[in-house]
């Protein structure tokens, strides 16, 4: 095979959707249970970000970090810091971050006015 | 034993983490070579590809139409992941066959699910050995779908034949929902058959018998 890993062919263009500031909320239950999380510690962030896959195309991705080498908006939420990665946050803008309370399927949940659809289990969408 | 010319296109991905990208895609488990399908939310086909392992590289091979199809897919997927898609199907010319070939030094020989596999670079010369009626019989014989006959965006995996390629404990993937309460159900609507010639409606014709999709009374 010739792989044309030389200049013979150029990376195809990804077409990168606009960055948008991205505006969120979170409910109040959703703020308790990362006040749980994170006790006093105010060094840690929530990163909120969005990767491929899952049933419907785009799955959420949430986790607690100190830092990211990913370029993010930090955002300041009910106190916590809240990072959102910039090639995402055209699919994020609007979203509400909320607390589930049930022994199935509970857990933080999206509640996200972009997508179209989402899977049953709600952790992806598109 | 024999290699046909495909028109097919092949698609180098070079970065991190490619093969668990092309997963949470595509319905067979991609943790290595293999032949996957590209589905769409409606579990309709986008594309059936042959993923070859390369180094740290990743090539997609595909046979139909849908190229276009599916980079945009890909790329709109990528959401800032660190990797770059290169087409590379002007530099290259595939060919597919039933594996008991001799093949010229500088090919790319893959076992894929609709058969091996040649890639060679245009500078590499190399005469088929079967022509397209050949690969057609061997199609029917083996009862195996291709691109531009059975597997279209028309249909989804089940329908077409290609039903080994549908992971059934992978997880999520898009059309993943579709795919499994199809099976779960047993209701797959249609299916991929063999007939004695003549078949209305076929979608591969061959000398005596012939490919065909029908619906599932």
């Amino acid at each position: 095979m010739d792989c044309g890993t030389c200049e013979s062919a150029s990376p195809l263009q990804v077409h990168v959707p606009d960055e948008v500031e991205v505006d969120l909320t979170m409910t109040d239950k959703a703020r308790d249970m990362l006040t749980d999380a994170f006790g006093d510690d105010r060094s840690h962030a929530l990163l909120v970000g969005v990767l491929s896959g899952g049933c419907s195309g785009y799955m959420y991705d949430l986790q607690i970090v100190e830092s990211t080498e990913t370029p993010c908006q930090e955002l300041n939420i009910n106190g916590f810091r809240v990072l959102v990665p910039r090639a995402s946050s055209h699919l994020l803008n609007g979203i509400e971050i909320d607390y589930v309370d049930r022994l199935m399927g509970g857990g933080f949940k999206i509640n996200n006015p972009n997508a179209s659809s989402s899977c049953g289990c709600g952790e992806s969408f598109a | 034993m024999g290699l046909h010319h495909v028109d097919g296109y092949v698609l180098l991905l070079q970065g991190e983490n490619i093969l668990p990208f092309l997963d949470g895609l595509s319905s067979n488990l991609v943790n290595g070579p293999c032949t996957t399908v590209f589905t769409d939310r409606a579990a309709k086909i986008i594309d059936a590809c042959d993923v070859l392992v390369i180094g740290e590289n990743v090539a997609l091979v595909g046979y139909g139409d849908e190229k276009d199809r599916l980079t945009r897919h890909l790329l709109d997927h990528l959401l800032g992941q660190n990797i770059q898609i290169r087409d590379i199907s002007s530099l290259n010319k595939i060919y597919i066959g039933d594996g008991e070939e001799d093949y010229p030094p500088g090919a790319t020989v893959h076992e894929g699910w609709f058969g091996t596999v040649c890639i060679l670079g245009n500078s590499i010369d190399f005469e088929p050995t079967w022509t397209e009626e050949d690969w057609r019989e061997h199609r029917i014989q083996n009862v195996i779908p291709f691109a531009k006959h059975e597997v279209t965006s028309r249909h989804h995996p089940f329908a077409c034949g290609l039903a080994e390629l549908v992971h059934s404990s992978k997880g999520c993937y898009l059309g993943q929902e579709v795919l499994t309460r199809m099976r779960s159900r047993g209701k797959f609507g249609h299916r991929l058959v063999v007939k004695e010639n003549p078949v209305t409606g076929a979608t591969t014709v061959g000398k005596a018998h012939s490919l065909s999709i029908e619906r599932i009374q």
